[in-house]
């Protein structure tokens, strides 16, 4: 067990949060989290981050900008519960078309309900598919988002070359993240919350301590800013950037298929 | 359900394709799969959601 963040040169295929386990049981394990959070995901980012993810959102939509044109496509990874799809359908005046993608089935049957409800479901499809594995012709869309969802594919390496295979030359990607806290104050802070907090009220609202455990240990492991944009431009991508939030609890990358 | 809740949007399966072989899908009405010939599988639609898992595709004879 460590406690030690990833380097660039990967790792966290074999983390569960602190524990060391194989590569084959990752997946299966990050499944089983999700399955048992899907219905109160959204309602326990509001509760975990005391609101900031929605800024956080916005921030990321805002810097992604889409293109008012309904030929623009974005492909949204382990974004089951359509929340960033249909912020970016909004932000596009209702005209772009969002594939949501997500290898588990709770969470896109929440995100596709939600959609139907929002009147969205015409902006919107939904696949169930591994991000290592992508189902889609090369060159396929405008831009890939991922927020707050790569820290749990097990080969990120092998996620980020999918990703730049289906976006068009041109394309965007924009990974949202928690990240490395740069001040020190602020960390501590952040360290009572994360460990102390969030387990607990995970239990409250879920009834399950166990999965929000896992979440904060394996915010922890992840890459830091600079060690995850190396891994970016390692695939293929230029003009690689990140812009931290609130001191680095979370951060958002950005970079380009040229 | 209603008809067109289980379907799939026609200009989604333009984009997919076999996520093992990345080779074109056809789409079965009758049983309402996407079926990869070259890698001779047939992956499930539910509720209008394909599921593109290679563990949840059904092996295939042809």
């Amino acid at each position: 067990m460590t406690r030690e963040r990833v380097s660039a040169e990967g790792g966290m295929e074999t983390s569960y949060g602190f524990r060391q386990v194989g590569e084959s049981e990752k997946q299966t394990l990050v499944n089983d989290v999700f399955h048992r959070v899907a219905k109160r995901y959204d309602i326990m980012n509001d509760v975990m981050s005391l609101g900031l993810h929605r800024a956080w959102k916005d921030a990321m939509i805002a810097a992604l900008n889409p293109a008012k044109r309904e030929d623009y496509r974005v492909l949204d990874v382990a974004g089951g519960t359509g929340d960033i799809a249909m912020r970016i359908v909004e932000a596009s005046g209702r005209r772009a078309h969002a594939t949501v993608l997500d290898i588990n089935g709770s969470m896109l049957s929440v995100g596709a309900e939600r959609a139907r409800k929002a009147g969205l479901a015409d902006h919107l499809d939904f696949v169930e598919a591994n991000a290592e594995e992508l189902p889609f012709e090369p060159n396929s869309f405008d831009a890939y988002t991922i927020a707050f969802g790569i820290r749990n594919v097990p080969h990120i390496d092998v996620a980020l070359k999918e990703a730049h295979r289906v976006l068009k030359r041109g394309g965007r990607l924009m990974v949202l993240e928690f990240s490395a806290v740069d001040q020190p104050f602020l960390e501590k802070i952040y360290d009572t919350w994360s460990f102390n907090a969030i387990p607990r009220f995970g239990k409250m609202v879920t009834g399950d301590a166990e999965p929000y455990q896992y979440l904060v240990e394996s915010i922890r492991k992840f890459p830091n800013q600079r060690d995850f944009a190396t891994m970016i431009e390692k695939v293929g991508f230029s003009r690689v950037g990140f812009t931290n939030y609130t001191g680095g609890i979370a951060a958002l990358h950005s970079a380009w298929k040229i | 359900m209603e008809e067109r809740m289980r379907r799939v949007d026609p200009k989604l399966l333009e984009l997919l394709v076999c996520p093992l072989s990345k080779g074109r899908l056809s789409y079965d009405a009758e049983r309402n799969e996407l079926i990869s010939e070259k890698a001779r599988l047939a992956y499930p639609i539910r509720d209008g959601i394909p599921i593109m898992l290679i563990s949840e595709a059904r092996k295939i004879e042809m």
